[in-house]
Order: structure tokens, then sequence, then C-alpha cells
């Protein structure tokens, strides 16, 4: 033992600290969620559980308003996904491309709603939302989830297009590629991680949201994040650690059916 | 790209693509903030009166909920900012071409309050690491154990930020560590230089505006969010946003314009931060780009 830490250097010596450290602080919570949630009366002062059983797993499958909300949730943030994707492509591509008259102004109201707290922008919006006959409805959440996801959103496709350089765009234009083809075989290939890390991080910012959805859904659209709470509150510790496994478990999921979707729409394009 | 490519002009081209957020972003925050704004002002009837502010302004527990939130945000976002800092420094080699990076992703995935959870589970009295003292021999009761979750400070709420956005300020450090030219490092070690001096001439040049930038997203998020506090915190002082939320949605309508105007105060503290650092951090900027290119 003592020869192998003699072999490493100290550099790399603190870089295994670190990595152990990663592991204790990012890893271990979830196994340890992981055993709450199938254990029965794990209470203070022991450290590991003393019986196994999964009636929190079965309590929570029972809930009928589970499945329903789970439904909701992921819709919802799917179409918040599909919504970002489609509002944060061509604004990114404006933004790196070109330089114009008050581009800073524009960059500042395009950040502004990270800034400008998002409970207020709800109460506010509540109003015309129920005059437009949005509130209480899918739609209306859809909507307001915007707030927190479309800064970001535009921020990680402008770093992508920042990488990407226009270079080879432009001699797929001077090729003969039209700009459908050229979006399709160059540019989506190369932003591809960035797209992917767009999905993810908006997806999960729109599963995290209580208040906004608790606003504008009024309480009939129930989501995930709705049912967490009122369990928080109750005792039973298992169904909470079940119930944050399900937080977790949904993004790994959504990633999963992006990487065969984009590997479908890929090889359509290969063929084009 | 100059001149015209494709069927449209680049100034239409900008315009189209444009559009689309730009109209979203107006019309969630212009007109959001129009509405708060206005009914901040308003009563319940509709008459313009300042007198939601007045009231404001002398309730208690609206100061006690300002300072907690204050201390709060201010507290999480620099230790998240020196943590996420120092671990960058440490990693950005490691993390160069690896699959390590996911690691940092982890967190990323979860929601917030799910990490209050996991903050809960571990920090409070009955909690694990409670029961590992106990088992070690250093407790004699739970209640030895010292409240840090739910308590009047806010240091499970500031623990739970720390947890989340580290992985946050990591991953904005990242690609401008990977920009920064390390010859110039070389150069400062080789003239005498210590580490602290390679830090401050070679890297805070370069991560400063992304570092400000960071501070700013993080403060103004913790500032204004709602899920942790509404988990962790305690009744009173509560945090800023789960007071507006109570006054908003009090049986007694007559308390909405309160909860308007003691969010405004934030907002409007975070926009003028913004401004200010922004065009703070736009000047050092130029005179960077100015220098590379002399």
């Amino acid at each position: 033992m003592r020869l192998f830490l003699k072999r490493l250097g100290k550099r790399e010596l603190a870089t295994s600290f670190v990595f152990v450290l990663f592991i204790i602080l990012f890893i271990l919570p979830f196994v340890t969620i992981g055993m709450k949630s199938v254990s029965e009366g794990w209470r203070w002062p022991a450290l590991f559980p003393n019986e196994l059983s999964l009636d929190a797993w079965r309590s929570i499958m029972k809930d009928p308003s589970l499945i329903e909300s789970i439904v909701t949730t992921f819709k919802i943030a799917l179409l918040v996904v599909i919504l970002n994707i489609l509002l944060a492509i061509p604004a990114a591509r404006a933004l790196s491309h070109y330089t114009f008259k008050g581009k800073s102004i524009i960059e500042g109201l395009l950040l502004s709603p990270i800034l400008i707290p998002g409970i207020l922008l709800a109460m506010g919006l509540q109003f015309t939302m129920i005059q437009f006959d949005l509130a209480d409805k899918m739609i209306g959440v859809v909507i307001v989830h915007l707030i927190p996801t479309l800064p970001y959103a535009i921020r990680v496709m402008r770093a992508g297009y920042e990488r990407m350089g226009s270079s080879l765009n432009e001699q797929a234009a001077v090729l003969g590629a039209g700009p459908l083809t050229r979006f399709l075989t160059v540019a989506l290939p190369l932003l591809l991680p960035s797209i992917r890390s767009l999905m993810l991080l908006t997806f999960v910012i729109s599963l995290g949201q209580y208040a906004l959805t608790a606003i504008i859904g009024g309480g009939t659209v129930i989501t995930l994040p709705l049912l967490y709470y009122p369990y928080f509150s109750s005792s039973n510790e298992a169904v909470i650690a079940g119930f944050s496994i399900l937080f977790a478990l949904l993004p790994l999921l959504f990633i999963g059916l992006v990487e065969v979707m984009l590997r479908l729409v890929i090889r359509a394009v290969n063929r084009v | 790209m100059n001149g015209r490519i494709g069927l449209l002009s680049n100034k239409w081209k900008l315009r189209l693509y444009l559009l689309p957020a730009i109209a979203v972003t107006l019309l969630l925050v212009g007109h959001g903030m129009w509405s708060a704004v206005a009914q901040s002002f308003q009563t319940i009837d509709g008459e313009w009166t300042i007198a939601t502010y007045a009231e404001l302004f002398s309730n208690h527990a609206f100061f006690h909920s300002l300072k907690l939130t204050f201390r709060v945000a201010v507290l999480s976002t620099l230790l998240s900012l020196v943590i996420g800092l120092v671990m960058t420094r440490m990693l950005y080699e490691l993390f160069k071409d690896s699959t390590l990076k996911i690691l940092v992703w982890i967190p990323m995935l979860i929601p917030h309050f799910v990490a209050g959870y996991l903050v809960f589970l571990f920090f409070s009295q009955s909690g694990l690491f409670s029961s590992l003292l106990y088992q070690v021999g250093v407790l004699e009761s739970r209640g030895n154990f010292p409240v840090l979750v739910q308590e009047k400070f806010g240091l499970g709420i500031i623990l739970t930020y720390i947890w989340k956005e580290v992985p946050f300020v990591i991953l904005m450090l990242l690609p401008v560590y990977y920009e920064i030219d390390h010859r110039y490092s070389e150069v400062v070690r080789t003239l005498g230089g210590s580490k602290w001096d390679v830090f401050k001439t070679v890297e805070l040049p370069w991560i400063l505006p992304i570092l400000i930038e960071t501070a700013v997203i993080l403060l103004a998020f913790v500032a204004s969010a709602f899920e942790i506090p509404y988990l962790l915190g305690v009744t009173r002082p509560e945090m800023l946003p789960v007071r507006a939320y109570e006054w908003f949605y009090d049986g007694d309508w007559s308390k909405r314009p309160l909860a308007f105007s003691a969010m405004l105060l934030p907002g409007v503290l975070a926009l003028l931060l913004a401004t200010f650092s922004i065009g703070a951090v736009q000047k050092h900027r130029l005179r960077m780009i100015k220098g590379r290119n002399r």
C-alpha cells in the first residue's frame, strides 16, 4: 500500500482523492435511498436496515393518482423539451453567427427569465392564463415551464454553435448543398451533444417544478412533485425514498428513449 | 457568413431566427412582469395605491424573511463557487477525454427537492450521520446531535444548494479551463511564481466573466426558488418565495398584492445586479481581446 502511494505523484493522489470524494458525495446517497426504499422499520440509530420488504413500492404502485401523474409529468416535460428545441436552435444560431445592432440587449432579454423570480412571473401570468382559458390545463403549465428552461436551452445551443464554427457549413454551401441538407448533414450531427444536454437539462428542470405547476395548474394538473410534498410530510420514509428513486429514473428513461430516437433519425438522414 | 447564401438576405434570416424566442420571452417576462407590477399597486377592487408597499415595509416578518433569503443566497452561492472552482482546477485534466464527466451530471439529473430529501436523510437529528455518531459512541442520544435541518439559520437549505450547484459550477467552468492557454502558467512558474500567482495572473482573467455570470445566475435562482425552502425551512422566518406563495394562496385575497410586492424586490435587485456585473465584465472582456491582438 505504501509503495503504491509512493509511486503515485502528488497530483495523481489529489485527483484520486477527489474522485473518491465524488463517489461518496454523488453515488453513495442514491445507494442509500435505494436501500431505504426496500427497507422496513429502518430507524435511528440503526446504520443498516434490519429487514427488507417491497411494501413501500407496493403502496406506491397501488396509488392510482401516481400512474396518472407520471403520465402527466412526462407529457408536460416532453412538450417543454420539444418547444425548447424549436425555439432555442434558431435563436442560438442567430446569436452565435451574426453580429448586429442591439445584440447585447437581446441577449439580456433572452437571459432575463432566469434572473426574474419565476414564481413572480407565474403569479403575474395567472390572471391572463385564466382569461385565455389556459389555466388549470396542461398547455398552460407547459407554457409557464418555458420560463425556467428557455434561457438555459439557448445558452447550451449557443455554446454548441460556437464550438462548431461556420467553416464546414460554408464548405457545404459552396459544394451546392441547400439549407435543409446543410442543417441535416452538417449542423445536426455536430450539434448532437448540445441537443442531448439541452433535452436532459430542460427535462429535469421541468420535472423539478412545484410552485409554477401549482400556480398555473391550479391543483387540476397533478404532476409528480405535487404528490411528493404531501408524502414528505407523512411519516412513511420508505415511500418517500421510493418516490425519490422514481424522480431519478424518469430522466434516465427519457434519455434512453431519446437515444433510440436519435439513432433512428441519424440512420434515416444517412440514407438520404 | 457575409453576403447571401440561400433564399433570404441575412438581415431577414436573422429576424426570422430570433423572432420566436424573443416573442415567447417578451410574452412571458414582459407581460408577467407588467401584470405583477400592476397587481402590486392595486387593491383587490382595482384601485391604484401604494398601501401595499407601506404595509410590506412595516411588516417585521417580511424583513426577517428578507434577511434569511439574503443570507442563504449569498452563502450558498459563494461556497458553491469556491468548491466548484477548486474541484474544476483539480479535475479538468482528468475529465479531458474521459467518461468520468458523467459523474458530474448525476446531481444535475435530480430535482432540487430530492436533493433536499437527501440532506434530510443524512443530516437530520434522526438521520444517518446521527446514527453513525451514536454507533461510534460519540452521541448519547439523538437530541445531542446539532439541529442542522429545519432550523432558523437555513443550514440544511444551504447544504442542499451546495450539493446541487457545485456540479453546475463545474460544468460552467470546464469549457473555459480547456480554453486557457496553459503555456502561460508555465511561464509564470519558470519566472518563479507560486501556484497562487498562476491562478491570479493566468486563470482568473479567463474565468472571471463566467464566474460572475454563474454567481448572478445562482444568486437569482436561490433567492427566488420555492421548492427547497418549502421542504427544509422553518415556519418562521420562512424564505421570501415561501412567504410570497403563502400570501398568494392565503384564503384572504387581499393579501395577494403583498405577494407581488414581496417578490418584486428580489427580482429588481437581481436585474440591477446582473446589469451592473455583466456591464463590468464586458469592459474586462474587451480589454482582454485587445490585449490578445496586440
